[in-house]
């Protein structure tokens, strides 16, 4: 059961507040200190980050009063829009078709038996362990091997570009969408898809009547990790970029590499708030249900 | 054990086994084994039996949801082979009801009819006329997550009975009611059942439940079918131990033939039975509780009754019925037997210690099979 | 009713007639098996193409030579790729991302555990906003938030400063191992919580209730209860911190220095600066086979103890 879930299955139980087995006295009083700075931890160098994004000093360390210069010179520089413009379209595409083929595996994983299936089980989950770089090698490798041999047979010439990044992104969210979508099925009475079948709905209509209304803050949850893993990826990405083709993170990173400029905390202050704003659209989507999607993207079981 | 012949039965097994593969060994179990079941047009049949007896399977198959390792189910004479559950005849009252959460009472009821594009205006009538046929009018709003148990388990009802089949399937409908609800619900169901002309397949572990609705009642143990017949034939001529057992509570008493119409019971006196057990071969015998008469030793015996005397060893008070434990002058290990007498005006109450002779009618023994 | 006549059945399902002397057990089985495959078509192909391919190419990659201006000569097949991974600069490297994932896991739990309970313990509607609270770091960019302790730890950051005020000296702490770690722990930190969270929310309380009324003190009862029904949490947790820590590559490069490489840039470097392609082709599969062995092997012993 993930994460909200279960706060919410809590609320609706009216669990007793179990008062006799709490810790008292020193033991609650260290726990509440220890959760204090826990949060501080957290947030602490987010809030040093948006504050200084503020900074009218080129000098990081030194308060020079607040400004949104940063942020007005930002419009001055045409790379981020082009990297941003190149990341949302690959976030875009890579999230919709991974969603789709992460819920057929993860249907056909936990609904039929067939032969390979264990095969299939044991191959998806290979790519959630895979160390980011390796899946970077191996795509790197893909991609020459198939430009090789689309030159030498067909005299084709492709490269690296958003159309490698895309297929990038696609390779490595397929099973993490599997994965989420897959733990929301199971937790799904199969009693429901009989009572779809008993009251004369086929395999389709079943499937789109009961059980996809039913798996979709799975389904939703799964997207929007595909959306955040796409999003987030720096190390895939710059192996099977091709020039003019980078992404958000592999442009910024390439920045920060070179140091810490103001222009940086103006751009990380936006791309914070940029996945924030994702997560709070769709807490209010699902607003009755308080953020399905993002509980079920969670992992609350091993 | 197949029912009357005549007209084409609604569901009827020939030979079903179903084998479930056991997940930890490579063993199997057998759900069901080699069952042969017909159930008449128009009746209400009961499956009754323990948990893990293989009811629930049976009806699965016959819904769809399980396929028969071997044998087949027929409805309305049509054998249904592997045909999936939205292409038969029959619709199912779940258990824990699986009402589509995410869509409203009125949806529920109506997705059947959707399903199979039933006019637009038509369904809305028949959607509206099965709602109040199970008293949820004005609730067609409400979704299944907002209403009682007894209220969902009416939209369950509603959601079957609406797409009018020739078999209602019912897995332990009533398991999750409360008591009061239960025994509501059963002349419900019973009543709906007689105006509809629905043939009813109903599946519980509850004998109350079997015997105060049922036409007729198949006794379920271990995969097979023990015992079918009307719920009086079952209760009152139980086959075997395990009928008599399970259906409401048995004095099981060991006797040995004396001849085709009489045996010893275990204090040395004999009864008469009708039997065509061997003379000499040891049996037991059943007994119902209520079926025995009390009085006091010297009181005469009339000759129609047979009789046993003993001491009363415990009493066990019910309220509108009160029970006595009777220990018999057998020699070795005790034996008792219960009678129950109804608490009405003038029934005579007895102590421990006191002596008395139970009396029964011999018809109302049973000799059981094993 | 549809059309169910066998020999009425429309044409599509002729193929779903059962075969001769076919139990309906097996035939619908066989529909069953036919349909779950058809589904699993189009992600088997994909996998195929953009994995196991790939993963088949970085494995004869591996095996092959690395040219004299560094392109890869795919022949002369040999395994001195293999031989180079018991040097000691390899072992060192692999060692220490082993160390320092070991030690993230660690500091990630012991920050974790009491932090994840005390969030149990708060009142029903606090919790929501502290769930929703640990999970906006936990949804948002990696990269950013890495950033964010590259600008604190610089010399002229803010915490350097505030060190010089007050007169304490001069503090590095960029590219050391200590701002690699901290990153790290900053980092996955939300990736123990959530799953501990769940584990012990989950937790039926009654059972702690119950060994406190047969005599455990509070401790014990947490020791002998609490702890060991809250391990698929612990178990959740350190495999979604200590794996994606071990191939760090984003964290380490923005506040280690050159003593701390970990495999992640290792690799890197092999394909973007060294150019020996088989070396970091058989460093792949190593990494992947260490990864995929830890895994399952720390599974089936919590299994095994469970």
């Amino acid at each position: 059961m993930s994460v909200l879930t279960t706060v919410r299955n809590a609320r609706r139980t009216v669990r007793r507040e179990p008062e006799g087995v709490q810790p008292r006295g020193r033991v609650a009083r260290l726990l509440s200190l220890h959760g204090g700075a826990t949060f501080l931890f957290l947030y602490l160098p987010i809030v040093v980050l948006v504050v200084l994004s503020f900074n009218d000093s080129r000098i990081v360390g030194v308060w020079g009063g607040a400004t949104l210069r940063w942020y007005r010179e930002l419009a001055g520089e045409p790379a981020i829009f082009t990297a941003l413009r190149n990341s949302i379209v690959v976030a875009l595409v890579s999230t919709v078709v991974a969603t789709a083929l992460g819920t057929a595996a993860a249907l056909s994983l936990e609904r039929f038996r067939w032969r390979g299936r264990r095969a299939f089980d044991g191959l998806l989950f290979l790519p959630v362990i895979i160390p980011d770089v390796t899946m970077a090698v191996m795509l790197l490798l893909l991609f020459v091997q198939l430009f090789d041999v689309a030159g030498a047979l067909f005299g084709l010439r492709a490269g690296f570009g958003l159309g490698t990044i895309t297929l990038s992104h696609i390779a490595f969210n397929v099973a993490f969408v599997a994965v989420v979508v897959r733990a929301r099925l199971a937790r799904l009475d199969p009693r429901l898809e009989e009572a779809a079948a008993d009251l004369y709905a086929g395999p389709w209509r079943a499937f789109r009547h009961v059980t996809l209304p039913l798996i979709a803050p799975g389904v939703a949850g799964g997207a929007l990790l595909a959306l955040t893993l796409s999003l987030d990826d720096v190390v895939i990405t710059s192996f099977v970029s091709g020039p003019g083709s980078t992404t958000l993170p592999v442009y910024v990173f390439g920045l920060i590499r070179r140091g810490v400029t103001p222009l940086i905390n103006a751009v990380s202050v936006l791309m914070l708030a940029g996945s924030m704003l994702l997560v709070v659209i769709s807490l209010t989507l699902q607003g009755r249900r308080g953020g399905g999607a993002l509980r079920a993207a969670v992992p609350g079981r091993t | 054990m197949s029912g009357p012949t005549g007209p084409v039965p609604a569901v009827s097994l020939r030979q079903v086994t179903k084998r479930f593969p056991e997940t930890r060994l490579d063993d199997e179990v057998v759900a069901v084994d080699a069952l042969d079941l017909d159930i008449e047009d128009g009746e209400f049949f009961a499956l009754l039996g323990p948990s893990g007896c293989g009811k629930t399977t049976t009806l699965r198959m016959v819904a769809g949801f399980e396929f028969p390792t071997s044998g087949s189910v027929h409805i309305h004479g049509e054998e249904m082979g592997h045909r999936p559950p939205d292409r038969r005849p029959v619709n199912t009252v779940f258990q824990s009801y699986a009402l589509f959460p995410h869509m409203t009472v009125a949806r529920n009821v109506a997705f059947g009819l959707e399903m199979r594009d039933v006019d637009r205006s038509e369904a809305r009538r028949r959607v509206d006329e099965a709602i109040a046929l199970v008293q949820l009018r004005g609730r067609g709003g409400a979704m299944p997550g907002d209403l009682s148990g007894g209220q969902q388990q009416r939209v369950a009802l509603a959601r079957a009975i609406v797409n009018r089949p020739k078999v209602l399937l019912l897995d332990e409908p009533l398991g999750a009611l409360d008591l009061r609800l239960r025994e509501a619900m059963q002349v419900e169901l019973k009543q709906l059942q007689s105006m509809l002309g629905i043939t009813f397949l109903h599946v519980t572990h509850d004998q109350e439940e079997a015997l105060a609705m049922a036409d007729r009642i198949g006794v379920m143990d271990a995969g097979r079918l023990v015992q079918v017949g009307t719920p009086a034939e079952v209760y009152e001529r139980p086959r075997t131990r395990f009928v008599a057992e399970f259906l409401g509570d048995a004095n099981l008493l060991t006797a040995d033939v004396l001849d085709p119409s009489r045996v010893r019971l275990p204090d040395g006196t004999t009864a008469r039975i009708a039997t065509d057990r061997a003379a000499g071969s040891a049996v037991h015998l059943s007994l119902r509780p209520e079926q025995l008469d009390l009085v006091g030793p010297d009181e005469p015996v009339e000759h129609h009754l047979d009789s046993l005397e003993g001491t009363v060893a415990r009493i066990g008070y019910f309220g509108s019925a009160i029970e006595y434990d009777v220990a018999l002058d057998a020699g070795g290990p005790e034996v008792l037997v219960t009678a129950r007498l109804g608490n009405s005006r003038g029934v005579v109450t007895r102590e421990i210690g006191e002596r008395v002779r139970m009396r029964w009618a011999p018809e109302s023994a049973t000799v059981l099979e094993d | 009713m549809r059309a169910t006549a066998p020999g009425g059945a429309p044409a599509a399902l002729r193929s779903d007639l059962p075969r001769d002397g076919e139990s309906p057990e097996r035939a619908a089985a066989r529909l069953a098996a036919r349909r779950g495959a058809l589904i699993a078509l189009p992600p088997i192909a994909t996998m195929t193409l953009l994995f196991v391919i790939p993963l088949a190419i970085v494995a004869v990659y591996s095996f092959a030579t690395r040219g004299r201006t560094g392109r890869t000569v795919l022949g002369d097949w040999n395994i001195a790729a293999y031989a180079r991974l018991g040097e000691p600069l390899v072992l060192e490297v692999v060692g220490r991302s082993l160390g320092y994932a070991v030690l993230t896991t660690a500091i990630c739990l012991v920050i974790g555990y009491p932090f994840a309970y005390w969030l149990t313990t708060r009142p029903m509607r606090v919790r929501a906003v502290m769930i929703v609270l640990v999970m906006l770091p936990f949804w948002s960019n990696l990269l950013v938030r890495t950033y964010a302790w590259r600008v604190l730890l610089a010399s002229d950051g803010p915490i350097p400063a505030a060190f010089a005020a007050l007169g304490l000296g001069e503090l590095r702490l960029l590219f050391t191992p200590f701002a690699v770690v901290l990153g790290l722990v900053y980092g996955y930190l939300p990736f123990m919580v959530l799953p501990l969270y769940a584990a012990l929310e989950r937790l039926d309380l009654r059972l702690v209730e119950a060994a406190r009324d047969l005599g455990a003190s509070g401790w014990e009862a947490f020791r002998h209860v609490t702890w060991p029904l809250s391990r698929p949490g612990v178990v959740a947790g350190s495999v979604l911190v200590m794996v994606p820590t071990f191939g760090a590559y984003v964290t380490p490069e923005l506040l280690g220095g050159s003593r701390t490489t970990l495999v992640g840039s290792f690799v890197v470097r092999q394909f973007l600066s060294a150019r020996d392609w088989p070396f970091g082709s058989a460093l792949s599969m190593a990494i992947l086979l260490l990864m995929l062995v830890a895994t399952v092997v720390y599974f089936r012993l919590q299994e095994d103890r469970a």
